[in-house]
Formats: C-alpha cells, structure tokens, sequence
C-alpha cells in the first residue's frame, strides 16, 4: 500500500501549478503513464478485476479552482490521479482511454467534507450521536433525557498503555488506525458532492488525530489517503464528582493548557535524555499523549477547536494564540455574532450549514416560549458565510450537523449565496479552503495534473443561488459512481401508448389506446397524469413507473388495471396487467416535453428585520458601548460619596472623560457639558458585589478534584447573561466572579465591571489584583453529596491538611524551579499551572477570598494563613466571624458576609445578621454581598440591614456594598468612592438608596450611561417591534411549509409514533429532575433566561 | 462492630442537638387591660390616629385621641411611637423546616402526588428558632403551608407566633387546599433535556391527574351521600369534602401566565372558590383575574424574572399593576427563616409603582382578608385581636426597630436565638479590651 504523502509533490508554486494546467498537459500523459496503480496486498479472491483505469472525459465545462473556468475541456485520468487537464484543443486524448462525453455538464474538483463522524467505531462517536443511535432516532435528531445533559461520564478508549493520566486527553488516538469501512456513509456524502472526508473522533477534549478518507466505498486499505491531518480539540466535561475533570468549562481550559506545557517539557526532557545518551540519567517518563502533542506545539500539525457557542470561538482563539497553535476553530453558526473578532484573529474556520428551521410560533403560548435572540439567529443564519467571507475570514462548510443533509445541505448553502457568499467561496469552501488548512493542497481541492482524480460532473452550476442543477456523477480515485439524482427522470410531458397482446375482453382499448397520457405536475418528483381523459395515479421511483388508468376504460368496472415500466430516455416500456391477471405488454413514447408550468413569477423582495451589530443578539443587545460625554456634570443631588466628603446636600459632581474631575456644591461645567438636574435624587458609587456567580459559562464549580486552583473564571466569562443587565438595573457596576464552593481550594475569580453589550475581555476590570476563591466546612468536605462521598477530604481535620499539603508542594516546586535555574538539575522541572497559582499565593500576588462559617475553621485558617503568609482578601459568607472578628481584623483581612441568610445548612444555624456590625466594630473591613443573581440586584438594601441590625450610622453601612468591598478586592484606589480621579461609576435613586422605597434610575460606568429607565422602555419597545416582525415572517414561512410538506420541523411528521404518557414518579425525583433540567440547560447554553439555580449555598447540585 | 456504635451515638447526639427548643418563654395570657399611649396609631383600615389605644381579655377596645386607662391597666407610654397591626405572613414554611440541609429537621412536602389529608397544623414546632426571629421584625401571624412536588401539597393552618404547643399557636387549623399547578412552560430550546413532545405528554398526564383526582373524590361524596349506610372512608377523598361543598378554598401555586389561566379555566369548570399562590405573571391576566374575583398572593416580588425577555422590573411591579387593576392581593414572602424580611418585599413593590399605603396593607389588611380572618386580623379596630407592634418609624423600611409586640393582647419577648448569640459575643470583645 501506498499513502500519498507531502514528499510525493506535485507542490510547485501557485503560478507555475496555473501555467501546468495548460501548458504540461501533454507531458504529463507520459509520465502519469509510468506510475503504478493502487497494488491491494490482499490475495485475490475469483477473477482478477483489470479493467483498464484511463478515462477521457470531455466537452465539460471545467472549474479547476474557484475562479478558474476552463468552458470546453478535456480530463484525463489514469490510474486514480488526473494525468492532464485543460482546453479541448490543448488536451491530447490518450489513445487507451475510454470516452466520456459529457456535453453541457459542469465539473468541479471533488468537494472535501471537512468533519465527519462516518468511518468512526461507535466509541469514538460523540455521545449526543450514541444516544440518539440507541433510542432510534435519526442521526442528530433530539435525543431522549440524557443525550444533551452535560456531562459525558463514560471514558473514552485509549490505545496507548503509557499515556495520559486524563482519560480525555487522547491526543495520541489516531483515527487512521482504527476507522472501519462505511459504504452507506460514503454513498449519502458522495451524493452531495464529496469524494473525501476527514474523519474526526467525537470523544474527548484531545480527540486524537484525524485521518482524510477517500468516499470510495472500499476497504480501509483503499480508503485510507493521509493519516494524522489535524489534531482535534473540544470542551467536553466530565462528570460533577471525583475522576471526572474536567467537570467545567474552566477546567476544560486548564487541562488543555496544562497539557500543551506538560508535552513541550515532555519533549525537552526526552531531547535532554538522548543528547545525554543515558549517561548516568534516569529516563523520563513515558506517555505516548504527550508525545503526540509535540507535533501540535512545534505548529506542525494543525489543530482544530470545537466550539459549542460563540463566546468558545474567543476561548479557542486565545488558546490558540498562548501556544502559537496552527488553529482552525469549528464554529456554530453564530460566528456572525463574533465578526469583528474572528476579522481580526484570521484564523480559518469551519462552518456549518445548520440554518435552523422557523421557529414554531405558530400560537401566542408557543411564540412566548422563543426569544427574540432565537427568531434573529433564524433570519441572520443563512448569512453567517457570506458576512464572514465580506470580513476576509476563511472558511470551510462541512454538511456535519444537519439533520438531513440530503435536502438540507444543497438548500441551505444556496440560501447562504442568496444571503451574500460569493458562489467562487462557496466552491472554495468545499475544495481549497480545507485542503488548504489541513495541508491537502497536494492530493486535493483542484483539478491539476497529479491531483487524486476526485471530481463531481453536475448538470450545471452548482453554486447559484436559484439553481437546480443536479450531481450526476461523482467520480472518486478515478471510479465513477452514479448518484440516485441522475437516476431521477422528469416523465412530465405528452406521451403516445401503444400496447400488444390486450385481450378482447378489453373492449373497444383492445384496439386502440384511448387517447395520450398526459402528464404534469409542480415538480419532476409529483407528477400528475390523466390518461382517456381521466385522471390515472402515477407513480415514479427512480426510473420505475406505475400507472393506474381508470379499469372503464377497459371494459371493467371494478378492479384495477396496473401498468408498470422503466423509463429509458424518451421511451417507457413495461407490463400490464388486467384486474383478472390477464397481462399484456405496452410502451409510450414522448411526444412533447411539459411546457413550464405558467407560475407567474412573483417576485416578492424578502424583507429583514434582525438586528445583526448589537450584542448580545436578542432583547437589550447594544450596538458598541454607550456614549461618553466629554463633560458630565450632575447637579443638586444628595451625593452619598461614600469617601472623605460624606453625605452632600444639593452637591453636584463634575465628570470628565471617564473620570470623576471635581465634587462639590455650584460647580460650573465648560460648555457643551451634558447636564442632569438630580434635584430631588440622590446619587451613590456604583455598587460592588464581593461576591457573584453571574455571567460564568458552563459551571461555576471545577468540584472534580479538592485542588484546582488552576482554573480561571476569567476564561469562561458569558458575557450574554441577562443578570449583568438586571444587576446594572439594581445600581451594580462591579462584581467579584468567583468560584463556586465544592472544594477547599478552587479557582481563580475575577474582577468584572458590568459593561454589558461587551465581549467577555470588555468585562474585564483592567489590574484588579488577582485572586481565588478557597472554601471549608460543609461544601468541601461534601457532607450533603448524594450519593456519599469518599474524596479527601471529609472533615474540617482534613481541609487544614490539603491546604497544607498543597503549599508544601508549592514551596517544593518553587525551590526545584530555583535549582533549574541555577543549574542543578538535569530536567527541567515540569511547569504546573496548579501549584504556580499556589506560589503566587505564597507570595501574596493572588489574594485568598475563602468560602468560610464556622469560627473552628475561620480561625484555622487564620493561624494557616499566618503561617504560610497568604494574603487572604475576604472570608466569603463568613457567619461566624463575629465570633473571631479581633482575629479576622489582626490579619488585615475583610469580610464579604451575607446579611441576614442562616439556617439553611447546619453550620449556619449560629449565624446572626448583627455579625456585620460587631465585625466591623472589630477593625474589619465588612461587605454585604449577594452570591445570588437576585439579591445583586438590590445590594443596597442589603446595606440598610447593617444600620437595623448593629445600629451601624448610614454613611457607614452604605459602604458595606461601596467603598468596602473595593478595598476588599484592592481597586479602592479607582472605585468603591465619589472622589475626585477616581472612575465615574455612579448610581442615580429616586431616594436614599438605604430606603427599601429607593430606585434605581440611572446607573454609570466610566461615565458611560449603562442603564436608565426610560431608555430601558425604549429599547424594548423597539425589541417588541422587531419581534413581531419577525414573528410575522416566522408565521408567513412556517404556513408555507406546511402546506408544501404537511409537516415542519418539530411537527407530527417527525414526531414518531405516540409514546405512552410517563408513569407517576416520585416526587424526590421529580423535583430533582426538574432542578437538573435547569441545571443542564444552565450549563450548556449562554443566552439563558438568566435564573439562577446554583449558588454557593446549593447543596443539591454540588 | 465498636466504631459503628461510636457513629450512631454521633448521629443521635447531631439529632438531639437539632431539635433543641427556643429559649423564649411564651407570654402568658393577658390578664389586665393594656394603655399604649401616646402613639402614631396607623389602623390600616381607617386614617391614622395620634393618641392612645386600649386591649384587654386580648381583644382591641378603644382608640381615640385620649383614653382613659381602667382600673388595674398597665400603662406604657409610646409617645413619639407607631403603632400597626401585627404583619402577617400568607405564605409560609413557619414551624415545618428548621435546617434546610438536614433532612430530619424538614417536613415540608410529604411525598407523592396527591396529598389532600396531610395538615401542616400537627407538624409545626412551636419551639421552631425561626417563630422568635420572624417576630422580631413584626409577623405575628403566619399561614403554615405544606409544600409538593407533586399536585396536591394538603392543607394549611394560620398560627400565631407564640405558644407552648401547636394547639396554643392554632388560629385556624385549615384555611386552605393547597394544589400546585404543573409547570407549563415547554422547552423548545434545541439543548432541552426532553423533546417538547414530551414534556408535553407528561404535563397533560399531570393535569389529567388533577381533573380526575378532584372527579373521584366527587364520587365519593356522592357515594357516601347517595349510600344511605356506611361505606369505606378515603382519607384523601374525605379530606377533601370540605373544599368540594364550597367550605374550604383552593389556593393554587402557579406562577406563569399559562398556569394561572389554566387554573382560572380548571376552577371554573369545577366550581371552586381559588386564590393564586406565586402569581409572578398574575399582571399579564390582570383583566381575567379581575372578572373572575380570583385573589393573588404575591409571594414573587424578589423573584427574578421567569424569562430573559421579561423585564428587569416585572416580579417588582407585578403587585403595582394587580392593585391598579383592581385585583385582590397580598404580598408573601414564601420562606421560613427568613420571613423576617416581608415588610421589605412590600417596600419594593412600593418602590416599583404599589402605593405605599397599599404595600402596608398588602403585608396586613389584605392577607387577613384573603386568609378568611379579616374581621379578627390585619387593622387596628375595636374588636379585632390585639395583635400589633409599637416601631420607632415606618415597618417597611429596614433600619425601622419593632419595639414593642402583642399577640391577643400578651407582650411577647422580642428577643431571639440572634439577639443572644449577639449580646454573648459582645461581651468576648468587652472582656478582651479590659
């Protein structure tokens, strides 16, 4: 066996490759001629099969390559590879060829489908595939419960016995070695156009290697064209509990990147062991995964990125840019969304065509359940390629993903040239553009001497938006293959019977046919006949025709007459056969073709109604950030500034450019200065959330391991989620994203002002200090799990022992880092992205906010934290800090505390809402935060709860939401107060925001104005506009289609036989399942209705 | 065999602990007349008065500018102070929970679908840590509501929030049926763990379930009725008569505007006298609930909004826009430890649009109203139970201190678990500067 491979090239430079097409033709016939077929190595079973493999195919139209169009050509194939392309008169046929004239027909280079999960054994299907195939459902149909949930908790297959530690990462997994045959599969992409396919694993977040696989429909053997093209990467999440990290999104990201750098060390380490030719050095560790990611960080092979939405295709880009990857990014659909970022990142992408289907709105209760971002994505979709190609990204279009791509892939990729992508793209985007990535340009993707003789011949051009051309041969390694649609025939039109053998008994049809068989119909595929001028039922079935003429018009009255026959050009020829049996043979030949049926040509102009450039899509999506007046001044409001100047009557603050420029009473704006009388109003800081889990994408927890201190909320920020807005409408301008509760040191948080209508970086708060988030007590130590349990640790005892532990093997790892440095060492020690976090924490440049209750483990913590040097921000929560405030004050550390929350678990049931008061009668910095999507918006309630209980004065207590939780987090210097320099982020109330009467009006982020009531009404009066409108247009298309189908999407048609009603449940199960339907669809999907069902005081989920 | 004795002496002490009673003493019942003079009285029902006002046998006696005090009264002066009637908690877990997170403190739900028979009323702890906190800030009367997961949680009872035992707290041992509404709402999101098809199937088999529960036991008051001699007793169905012959009514939990409207429609084809419980979407159907003269008890001003494209304000400016409509309502708050912090659900609604002497109201008039108790309950008027609070400014705001509380006329000790635990640790910080 012979594979293709970079080194047998054909490679010369793009304008000599141009100049061979014409000018080498001849050349090349003689030495084409003196390469060797495809040699099996199998022994031949019965007759030797050599049918000469020289082809001549002429009179075509030839697309060598997009944009390249050769009107009358000649092709010539031998052996599987095309021996010379080019004019008719400049193409010498070879003299052995066999001749294919295909006048007026159209061919293009064989179409490469650029991921398929044909070809794959079932354990390497991704699991939505899996569960569907067991529940018998179509293949991407809608599974039942389970085949979306989140985690995928099976491990995949592993082919390596020395390998990774992570059953996920299976970057050595090759699909060239264990892809089986699938003639089925190869037939169904062939009809589309496609001679090769690259065959993708679907398990894992390192999928393995794929391999490219001619659509021959032979055996592995021959089917086999290149091995190991890319390299595939997914977010795929384990399960919640022990052994099944990832169990988040962040954690997803980790683990990539810790494996990235664990394959660049393992490749150093081994380079170092042979230079030293084992003198004296211990080998390193064996691990076939990381070795075979040596090849991705080198950039040698490309590796693609699977994203599920489109805040993934920024998650991909960044990981993608830190190693230096050759990225490809495998989109959704919505890339559209992310326009300006993929502009400018320039990193190939591969598009789907899964244009989703009218939504059903078809009554009010069902178009209450479709958000406006749903009916914009159905209007933009078909769009998404042709908005892409106008930026200069490049794309590829893969049929993967579409329920049906028999009807679909052809319609919706016509769709999208009538949406704006140029046909020559389209074309490129099957052919170039993934050979081009994928590092194919050698074997396929044109049409030029010395390429795999791949090519489709179609009635026409393909790519035109209203065309109706049609494949009808696809030939692949130079073996033609007939498609069904070129076995489709158009009977319609006037055809002359004739028949022999009709019995007496007949009647007067004995003798005479009565009359012509007329047929006609809307579409080739429903014709309608009338024979005697009676209607008679026809059917057609590739080239086989029944027909039912009326039984009186032979001389019967009961019965049916049947004529069957075979349509062969223009003539049908065939059996028929009385109601008593007695047969005869009959024929028809056309007399004339249907005239195009007389459609008066309504031109309707489609009309569009999606907002596309706000974001994010749907309800209250902004076009860009709001205005900045150079000049803001906010006259005679009482100012709570939160800072050195107190409570101001009648005081006015002065903006410029962002910041606050002066505080005080009568202050004069330069002119042109935006004014807001707030006489009446009060005016406070923007209020701060110490501790929030908004706006973080498929899970808050990485709860699979007791340490991950690894993991970044920063890389999974939703910038889509509905609570920044509803916060914003409370008068949040910043929060502390944090890390859920389930271990005793988690992830890294972020800082985030809620600058809503940006992308998750925009969110970003630029310098806040970096931290964690460290948890105790109940959550960690797991005691509410069901079922039980048994991960270290399981007590307070050992939650000390596994912080201890972690930073011993921090100063550990510090201390070999130095010894490397300074030269003692062989190998260089293995970067751990875990216990660097942990260093910096030892060194106080990652601050600690820990999760905490109970004084038992507050103080121990503290007496840790003394020991260790930590810098411990906050303790979060922390109910029985009143207990040990001295304690908590003596360490300089804050406390971020819920208000008023107790007896929800057991440790809580000592918590007292006066905690805040006596904490800060202490010396301790106290907040109140919210650790919920609801109360953040309305912390400054919760501030008034310091004045009830504790008697703490107004000003103070209005801190506790304000200038506190800013020194908290470190960034008291630009926030927290309204202080002349510092960030104009500012709230207007209608009263004192201490007042439960107050609200909010107005709120402010660098001057910037992100909320405001009015403009709130405004901006969904015209998202009900824009709704309706398309919810007309939804209306209008979903009626079409049912007249034409009987059923759309998600009707009865696809709905499948009535299943019986479920049985009564129990109702623990009941709620649970509800609680994991809200769960699920939380951890998979941005644009969520924005509930929040997990908090760090769950105990169900976690 | 030993560490396993060891463990479940651990787990009977963790119990023990659980279960531990209150440290309040529970007020004896009022024995001499009571003069609170001096005072801002806000009646509720009527305009507010500067003056005195006189209890005694635990019942309201007289307000007026000047009161005589009787013989015998004890007499506190007030002046400078507000007096309101005591608030009341419509929607409640009160005495059925302690720790949500220990199963064996919580009794809300009892299992299965339908649970007509189940009473809240001898499953309350009247040494519950949550009575004292609660009342602290002024809820004197609660409903005790069962909870399900499944259609028919069983029936409620209103307490008054001191006693020695639950027959003491007793107020009504049943007010209400308390039926869930299924949820309705089909996911057609492509990522939903079932097909719609599905969801559907199971929400009809559920509503089903609750046509042909209330058909049986119809059935079987006919049975028993038509029978002419004894036949086999349903605990369920026998539960049940009381709310078939118009006795009792039927609070329905629903929240969405599809649930509420099928239960208005379910109500009428069966006859039966409903309030709506949640109701977070009851303005959408303001006009139908109007007509119907079916009730809301709002227990979702906080709650966030049901979807992403309601708006930021819907749950706050829901009870704004019933009121306007002229719906029958009152605010809950549908917790248990924290049912302190009604007063504040009621501020909200008034910050977002309910005017604020109808938030007042919402959290006392109205819920005595909607409970069945509003001639004894939920205003200041002679005659009515003296169940009431002395504050230092207006309840609905939170810095607001409730001084002084009477439930039928008996001071009541103001202090709690919290309160204590407050005063001990002051004292840890005290010794630790001398």
């Amino acid at each position: 066996m012979r594979f293709y491979s970079v080194q047998t090239c054909f490679c010369l430079p793009r304008a000599s490759r141009r100049l061979a097409l014409f000018f080498l033709g001849h050349a090349l016939c003689f030495t084409a001629a003196g390469l060797r077929a495809q040699i099996p190595t199998a022994p031949i079973e019965g007759l030797r099969d050599a049918t000469p493999r020289v082809h001549a195919i002429t009179g075509a139209r030839i697309i060598t390559a997009p944009g390249q169009v050769i009107e009358r050509g000649t092709l010539v194939l031998r052996d599987g590879v095309i021996a010379a392309v080019g004019p008719e008169a400049e193409v010498k046929i070879p003299a052995d060829a066999r001749l294919w004239p295909v006048e007026g027909k159209t061919i293009y280079a064989g179409f490469v489908e650029s991921e398929t999960d044909a070809h794959l054994p079932a354990a390497l299907k991704s699991a939505a595939t899996r569960v569907d195939a067991v529940a018998g459902a179509p293949r991407g149909g809608r599974g039942g419960r389970g085949a979306v949930a989140a985690p995928v908790t099976e491990t995949p297959v592993a082919d390596e016995a020395a390998r990774s530690w992570n059953p996920r990462v299976t970057p050595e997994r090759q699909v060239a070695r264990m892809f089986v045959a699938d003639d089925k599969a190869d037939a169904r992409l062939r009809e589309l156009g496609f001679t090769t396919a690259v065959v993708t694993s679907g398990r894992g977040v390192f999928r393995g290697q794929s391999a490219l696989v001619s659509l021959n429909g032979k055996n592995p053997n021959a089917a086999l064209v290149r091995r190991n093209l890319a390299q595939h990467v997914a977010f795929e999440l384990g399960g919640a509990r022990e052994q099944g990290y990832p169990g988040s999104l962040m954690g997803a990201i980790a683990l990539i990147r810790q494996s990235l750098l664990d394959a660049q060390w393992h490749a150093a380490s081994w380079k170092k062991f042979s230079e030293l030719k084992s003198a004296g050095a211990e080998r390193p560790e064996a691990n076939a995964s990381l070795a075979a990611l040596e090849s991705v960080t080198t950039g040698r092979l490309p590796v693609v990125i699977s994203a599920q939405d489109e805040l993934d295709l920024l998650r991909a880009q960044k990981i993608g840019d830190e190693f230096k990857l050759r990225l490809v990014i495998r989109g959704t659909g919505t890339e559209y969304r992310m326009a300006d970022a993929l502009a400018a990142a320039k990193t190939p992408l591969i598009l789907p065509l899964n244009f989703p289907a009218a939504p059903e709105v078809d009554t009010p209760d069902k178009a209450g359940d479709v958000a406006l971002a749903t009916l914009q994505h159905w209007e933009l979709a078909p769009a998404n390629a042709g908005k892409l190609a106008a930026r200069g990204v490049a794309f590829a279009l893969t049929s993967a993903g579409l329920r049906t791509p028999e009807t679909q892939f052809w319609t919706n990729l016509r769709l999208a040239v009538k949406r704006g992508l140029a046909p020559e793209t389209a074309l490129a985007a099957l052919t170039t553009a993934p050979a081009k990535f994928l590092g194919l340009e050698d074997l396929v993707g044109t049409l030029a001497t010395g390429r795999i003789a791949n090519f489709v011949v179609a009635t026409g051009d393909l790519f035109a938006a209203n065309s109706t051309a049609e494949i009808s041969a696809v030939w692949v390694d130079g073996d033609r293959f007939e498609t069904d649609a070129s076995q489709k025939v158009d009977v319609r039109g006037t055809w002359k019977i004739v028949w022999t053998g009709l019995p007496a008994t007949a009647g007067t049809a004995a003798a005479n046919p009565p009359g012509e068989l007329k047929i006609d119909g809307r579409t080739a595929t429903r014709p309608r006949a009338r024979f005697g001028d009676k209607d008679a039922p026809l059917t057609v079935t590739r080239r086989d025709v029944t027909l039912l003429p009326a039984v009186e018009l032979f001389g019967g009255k009961d019965g049916t007459v049947r004529l069957a026959g075979h349509v062969t050009d223009e003539e049908i020829s065939g059996t028929g056969l009385l109601p008593d049996g007695a047969a005869f043979r009959w024929s028809a030949t056309r007399q004339a073709v249907a005239a195009a049926p007389a459609r008066a040509e309504r031109k309707v102009e489609e009309k569009f109604f999606a907002t596309a450039d706000a974001y994010p899509a749907g309800v209250l999506g902004r076009k860009g950030p709001p205005v900045q007046p150079e000049w803001l001044l906010v006259k005679n409001a009482t100012l709570w500034t939160s800072g050195p100047l107190g409570r101001i009557e009648g005081g006015d603050l002065l903006i410029h450019a962002g910041k606050i420029e002066k505080i005080g009473k009568g202050l004069v704006a330069p002119p042109g200065a935006t004014m807001i009388d707030a006489a009446g109003k009060h005016v406070s800081a923007g209020l701060i959330d110490c501790h929030s889990h908004t706006a973080i994408s498929r899970g808050i927890n990485e709860a699979t391991s007791a340490v991950t201190v690894e993991v970044r909320v920063g890389d999974v920020l939703d910038a889509t989620d509905i609570g920044l807005y509803r916060e914003l409408a409370g008068g949040l301008t910043v929060a502390n994203i944090l890390h859920g509760s389930a271990n005793p040191m988690g992830g890294q948080n972020q800082v985030i002002k809620l600058r809503w209508g940006g992308l998750p970086e925009t969110l970003k708060y630029a310098g806040a200090k970096p931290g964690v988030k460290f948890a105790l007590g109940e959550n960690v130590k797991q005691s509410s799990a069901s079922p039980p349990s048994t991960r270290y640790p399981q007590t307070r005892m050992g939650v000390e022992q596994v912080m201890l532990d972690t930073f011993q093997q921090a100063r550990d790892y510090e201390r070999t880092q130095q010894e490397w440095r300074e030269g003692k060492l062989t190998y260089a020690p293995r970067r751990n992205l875990r216990l660097e976090s942990a260093v910096e924490m030892l060194h106080g440049e990652r601050v600690v906010h820990i999760h905490s209750y109970r004084q038992d483990e507050v103080l121990m913590f503290i007496r840790l934290a003394e020991k260790l040097g930590l810098t411990v921000a906050t303790f979060q929560h922390i109910l029985e800090g009143y207990k040990v405030a001295d304690q908590i004050a003596k360490i300089g550390a804050g406390a971020s505390a819920f208000t008023d929350w107790w007896n929800y678990k057991y440790e809580v049931i000592d918590a007292i809402p006066q905690g805040g008061a006596l904490m800060r009668a202490a010396g301790v910095v106290v907040s109140f935060n919210s650790d919920d999507a609801g109360l953040a918006r309305r912390m400054n309630t919760e501030a008034s709860k310091a004045m009830k209980y504790g008697g703490v004065p107004a000003e103070e207590a209005l801190k506790f939401v304000t200038l506190n939780p800013a020194k908290q987090l470190r960034i008291d210097d630009r926030v927290g107060s309204l202080e002349a320099g510092k960030d104009a982020d500012f709230v207007i109330w209608s009263a004192s925001p201490l007042s439960t009467y107050a609200r909010c009006e107005q709120t402010w982020i660098d001057g910037r104005r992100y909320f405001e009531l009015g403009e709130d009404s405004a901006m969904r009066a015209s998202a009900q506009v824009e709704r309706e409108a398309l919810v007309q247009k939804a209306l209008a298309e979903r009626g079409r289609n049912l007249a034409t189908a009987g059923a759309g999407p998600g009707g009865a048609a696809e709905a499948g036989a009535p299943r019986p009603p479920p049985p009564d449940k129990p109702f623990v199960q009941l709620w649970l399942e509800e609680l994991e339907a809200r769960h699920a669809l939380q951890y998979q999907s941005i644009y969520h209705d924005g509930q929040n069902s997990v908090n760090c005081s769950t105990h169900v989920l976690q | 065999m030993c560490s396993s004795k060891f463990l479940s002496v651990l787990v009977f002490a963790g119990a023990a602990v659980v279960i531990r009673a209150s440290d309040n003493i529970p007020a004896p019942k009022q024995s001499v007349p009571v003069l609170l003079r001096g005072a801002t009285i806000h009646t509720v029902s009527g305009a507010d008065v500067r003056g005195d006002l006189l209890f005694a046998d635990g019942k309201i006696q007289t307000i007026g500018a000047k009161v005589a005090a009787p013989a015998g009264a004890t007499v506190l002066d007030v002046t400078g102070k507000h007096i309101y009637p005591g608030l009341i908690a419509a929607s409640s877990g009160m005495g059925l929970t302690e720790i949500g997170a220990v199963r064996s403190t919580v009794d809300l739900a009892e299992t299965g679908l339908i649970n007509p028979n189940v009473r809240a009323q001898p499953a309350i702890n009247p040494d519950s840590e949550m009575i004292p906190v609660a009342r602290t800030n002024g809820i004197l009367t609660v409903l005790s509501v069962p909870q399900t997961a499944g259609l028919i949680a069983g029936m409620s009872t209103l307490i008054r929030m001191d006693g020695w035992t639950w027959e003491d707290l007793t107020i009504r041992p049943t007010v209400a049926l308390h039926v869930s509404w299924p949820r309705m709402a089909i996911s057609r999101a492509p990522n939903s763990p079932s097909p719609a098809e599905d969801q559907q199937r199971a929400l009809d088999a559920r509503i089903t379930k609750l046509r042909d529960t209330f058909a049986a036991a119809r059935a079987y008051l006919k049975a028993k009725e038509g029978a002419g001699k004894a036949i086999d007793v349903d605990a369920r169905w026998e539960a049940m008569i009381p709310v078939l012959r118009g006795a009792l009514p039927v609070f329905v939990q629903a929240d969405e505007v599809k649930q509420i409207e099928a239960a208005v429609a379910w109500a009428k084809q069966e006859n039966l006298k409903i309030t709506i419980v949640g109701g977070i979407d009851a303005w959408r159907v303001a006009d139908l609930l109007k007509a119907r003269d079916v009730a809301v008890i709002v227990t979702s001003v906080t709650d966030l909004p049901l979807r992403r494209e309601d708006a930021f304000d819907a749950a706050y400016a829901n009870s704004a826009k019933l009121q306007a409509a002229g719906v029958r309502f009152c605010i809950a708050n549908d917790g248990a430890s924290n049912e302190r912090n009604l007063p504040y659900w009621a501020g909200k609604a008034a910050a977002y649009g309910l005017p604020p002497a109808e938030a007042l109201k919402a959290v006392t008039l109205y819920p005595a109203q909607l409970l069945g108790v509003g001639g004894e309950l939920g205003s200041i008027e002679a005659g009515k139970r003296a169940t009431l609070i002395v504050t230092d400014g207006d309840p609905l705001e939170i810095p607001t201190k409730v001084e002084i509380a009477f439930i039928d006329g008996a001071r009541i000790d103001l202090g709690n678990r919290q309160t204590r635990l407050y005063e001990k640790y002051k004292k840890r910080y005290e010794q630790l500067k001398k």
